[in-house]
């Protein structure tokens, strides 16, 4: 059976934040479409929420939404990524 | 005046390593994981070596020379075990041990590079081999090690192949022939070996900023450009 890497904490706010901001465009936020898009229980997924809201990167009122700080940690998250991959490096 | 070539492109490898440093200092930051630490750690050491051997060819008469030159012979070794160590932790799951193995690796060559440096400046009661001899078995260390980073790196791209990342291993093959040159160099004195191993790691470091360029200024050119339009 293939088993799914353990991902660290950074990487996990790094994917949801992504999936949150490819979602905003798409228009209404689901929670559960950003739970099956960074394959995170329910639950584990709230915690993370409430973590990255009082680090002030999401706003979470009416609707879900990147803050401004949370827009720019997000561009350069999957720019340092992106040069991750070039340079060969795996990061899970 | 081909001295002066020389140091000049010594001088100008040690200011391209330490401007890649700033952008292999960006994985860690953003991962918080130490394993990624190596890079900027070996690029930093890589510069230093380059600086080191400007310095050794700047000074050529004076008495520390050939100490600058033992100096130059470790540094450059421990910058390309910093990096292989790096790219082999990299490929490694988030396991309590890899942390633990990483810690006890970097460590360890963090105090060897330490004990190096004091043998340079206290040497040994016995006598050490020649640097000529030496010289000839690290670079041929810092190809093996080189090797491993291409292969790592090439392994990599197979895996999810895309043009953008095929720039990484042609630069560190570079690098591997920039280090077979200099032993061609320090084996035959061929002045086109020692002028070829100069040019061929001048463009390898040229392409790692390309790419580091390519991932992050022209990435935010485009979201600027984005958000204008």
């Amino acid at each position: 059976m293939r088993t799914i890497p353990r991902r660290d904490r950074m990487k996990i706010y790094g994917d949801v934040l992504s999936v949150i901001r490819t979602e905003a465009r798409t228009g209404k936020i689901i929670l559960t479409r950003i739970q099956l898009k960074t394959n995170v229980p329910f639950d584990r997924l709230k915690a993370y929420l409430s973590e990255l809201e009082e680090l002030g990167l999401i706003q979470n009122g009416s609707s879900l939404k990147l803050t401004e700080k949370g827009q720019q940690y997000v561009v350069e998250y999957e720019k340092v990524i992106d040069f991750m991959k070039r340079m060969g490096l795996i990061y899970r | 005046m081909n001295n002066d070539i020389m140091i000049l492109a010594e001088i100008i490898s040690a200011i391209l390593c330490f401007i890649l440093v700033r952008f292999m200092m960006k994985p860690y930051q953003y991962t918080g994981e130490s394993r990624y630490i190596g890079l900027p750690v070996g690029f930093s050491f890589l510069g230093a070596s380059y600086l080191l051997m400007g310095f050794a060819l700047y000074f050529e008469t004076s008495l520390f020379v050939e100490d600058i030159k033992w100096l130059q012979l470790f540094t450059q070794a421990y910058a390309f075990a910093f990096l292989a160590a790096t790219y082999y932790f990299s490929k490694q799951t988030l396991k309590r041990n890899t942390r633990l193995w990483w810690q006890i690796i970097f460590s360890a060559l963090a105090v060897g590079a330490i004990a190096s440096y004091l043998i340079v400046f206290e040497p040994p009661p016995f006598d050490l081999p020649s640097y000529k001899t030496v010289d000839e078995y690290f670079r041929g260390l810092n190809i093996i090690l080189i090797a491993y980073i291409t292969v790592h790196t090439l392994k990599s791209h197979a895996s999810q192949p895309d043009p953008k990342t095929i720039w990484i291993p042609l630069g560190y093959v570079l690098l591997a022939f920039g280090q077979y040159s200099s032993l061609i160099w320090s084996l035959d004195s061929s002045f086109s070996a020692f002028v070829g191993a100069h040019v061929i790691r001048l463009a390898a470091l040229l392409i790692f900023l390309f790419v580091a360029y390519q991932a992050f200024a022209a990435s935010q050119n485009e979201t600027t450009s984005n958000k204008g339009s």
